[in-house]
């Protein structure tokens, strides 16, 4: 009785195995050759003494550029520079997007528009976005500085001065990405369903209550996907530094993305900002996964295989 | 149930939302009054905020004698192709994976950690590989580099739509006998029609965006909009109406975009971590 239904069940599921791989084979194919591969490739790189502008044999050094790496002080300012906005993340564009998420999460109608409207500085170009603030900033024609002059506040040089270069830079990243946490948050709060919020309004919870004790707790597993998710492309964050300060004054404003563009790109220092790239996929990928099982154990994200 | 009429509270939240709508905003708009400024006001002190008259020639200029043009052209043309080939191979991965569990989880978490990799860390082998290959400046190196970013963005998100349509449709086509591509072809995609349109506008809008690549893998031969903004602000900075001009056509048509698909939009950028 058995044999006879598994066999054709058997055969149907080797052909979808193999229909499947061939759906994928482009896929593979193309991310590859153009990351897969590169990715080897910047593997061996970074344990050779790889630099264009010195003519010597390229050899094997071992570890010798990661040793480099932690002795090198620029590497540990850089680091402190991508803390910086991270912290700048979880600090303030966390709080920030979860209050305006509940603020529209309040509103009877056009939700869709505002969140829209909202989101301009996160969907235009970084390049757009960083000429806008160059204006702004602007010593002498800006604005901003304009505005201070009304109130008698001085006239910082903001992007120029070594003080408040990384602030900021950091606003400016605020300002572009707390819409996008905003709306991670405000779908999140829409997911919810609506009777446990009643219920709690029913029994003359304040407000403060009901966020508290029902909106954070449940939305923990968004918090903390919209939190990684941030933060991950925070370590890739490159654009609006080359456009407002391109890491300076000096290096002030230099995170690792781009000190290792530096490295790479302007000192051709090939094997060490190798080893810099890979150090940082290590720790990107770490994050990820995070991430992964996370959307996974809340059941939002990939569902559990089924099969 | 809501409760009926205004209160104070309401006042209140209605007043911080107009602040927050217009501290996100005022940058955009100082951008586009700039763009209509008259030369004459561009470089003022104290700064000009309404406009003498509505200067259009800014964008005249923009598109003829500062590459504007070009710049759309080649955002177009780069946008355009890379988000198509984009789904004509991520869509058939998303369905394997999502339907068939093609390479497992390990596959899947491979595929997805890609979109993750600071571009950084792969730029100096493929600036490499494609020097190698006699393709820096081109436009094939361009449209392919942004397809790797493009493919694992739209297979993560289309590959949980496909796990949410109910496999019983592909199933009694296949048993009226149907092959499993048409099952896929004529029944699953048209069901993933509204996920599909979401993720290619996304993947267009990053693609039209994307800098880092566009400045390392081009030089003059393709010049896309994010490119040309920064070097004409080193160049001449004292151009600004002209450059707002360009940055304001760069801005555009994501922005039509956006509003135009609204609740794709909005679907879209969240179902990618929640459904």
């Amino acid at each position: 009785m058995l044999s006879p239904a598994l066999h054709p069940r058997r055969r149907a599921r080797d052909g979808a195995r193999r229909l499947g791989w061939w759906m994928m084979a482009p896929t593979l194919a193309v991310l590859a050759a153009n990351s897969i591969f590169p990715l080897l490739y910047a593997v061996t790189v970074s344990f050779k003494n790889y630099q264009i502008l010195i003519p010597v044999p390229h050899r094997w050094v071992g570890f010798a550029n990661y040793g480099k790496i932690f002795s090198d002080h620029l590497f540990w300012s850089s680091l402190g520079v991508t803390m910086w906005f991270v912290a700048g993340v979880v600090f303030l564009q966390f709080p920030l997007g979860m209050g305006l998420a509940l603020l529209l999460h309040r509103l009877r109608r056009f939700q869709d528009v505002l969140v829209t409207l909202l989101l301009i500085p996160t969907i235009v170009s970084s390049a757009v976005a960083g000429f806008q603030w160059v204006q702004l900033f602007n010593y002498a024609f800006g604005p901003i500085n304009y505005l201070l002059g009304l109130l008698h506040l001085g006239r910082p040089t903001w992007t120029a001065d070594p003080a408040l270069a990384l602030p900021a830079l950091i606003f400016v990243d605020l300002w572009q990405w707390t819409p996008f946490m905003t709306l991670l948050l405000f779908a999140g709060l829409r997911s919810l369903p609506g009777s446990v919020v009643e219920a709690a309004r029913m029994d003359g919870s304040t407000v403060w209550q009901i966020v508290w004790r029902i909106y954070l707790p449940l939305l923990r597993p968004i918090i903390g996907i919209a939190l990684i998710l941030r933060v991950l492309m925070t370590f890739k964050l490159f654009d609006i530094i080359y456009v407002l300060t391109a890491g300076g004054p000096g290096t002030v404003t230099e995170n690792l993305a781009f000190f290792t563009y530096v490295q790479g790109f302007r000192y051709f220092n090939l094997g060490y900002a190798s080893a810099l790239a890979i150090l940082q996929l290590i720790v990107v990928s770490i994050l990820a996964k995070a991430l992964i099982q996370l959307t996974k154990r809340s059941g939002i994200g990939g569902r559990e295989a089924a099969a | 149930m809501r409760r009926q009429g205004i209160g104070l509270s309401d006042l209140v939240c209605g007043f911080a939302l107009v602040v927050a709508l217009f501290v996100f905003l005022a940058p955009v708009l100082w951008m586009l009054i700039t763009a209509v400024k008259p030369p004459g006001e561009w470089l003022n002190e104290p700064p000009v905020f309404i406009p003498s008259e509505l200067h259009w020639a800014n964008f005249t200029d923009a598109l003829f004698k500062w590459g504007g043009l070009k710049g759309l052209t080649d955002s177009l043309i780069v946008a355009s192709l890379s988000t198509v080939l984009s789904l004509l191979l991520g869509v058939p991965a998303a369905y394997a994976i999502g339907r068939y569990q093609t390479g497992g989880d390990n596959l899947s978490f491979t595929v997805l950690s890609i979109l993750f990799m600071p571009p950084v860390a792969v730029a100096i082998p493929m600036y490499l590989f494609w020097s190698a290959l006699g393709l820096i400046d081109s436009y094939t190196a361009l449209i392919l580099q942004y397809m790797v970013f493009n493919i694992p963005f739209l297979t993560w998100v289309l590959k949980g739509f496909f796990e949410d349509i109910p496999r019983d449709m592909e199933d009694s086509a296949m048993v009226n006998g149907a092959t499993r591509w048409r099952a896929f072809w004529e029944i699953a995609v048209p069901l993933a029609r509204p996920a599909i349109l979401a993720v290619s506008l996304l993947a267009f809008i990053f693609s039209w965006n994307e800098f880092f690549f566009a400045l390392i893998l081009t030089r003059a031969n393709v010049t896309t909009l994010p490119f040309i903004l920064p070097v004409l602000m080193e160049g001449h900075d004292v151009l600004w109406g002209d450059i707002a001009a360009i940055a304001t056509l760069g801005a555009l048509p994501v922005v039509i975009l956006a509003f135009a698909l609204q609740k794709y939009l909005v679907r879209g950028l969240s179902f990618g971590t929640l459904r």
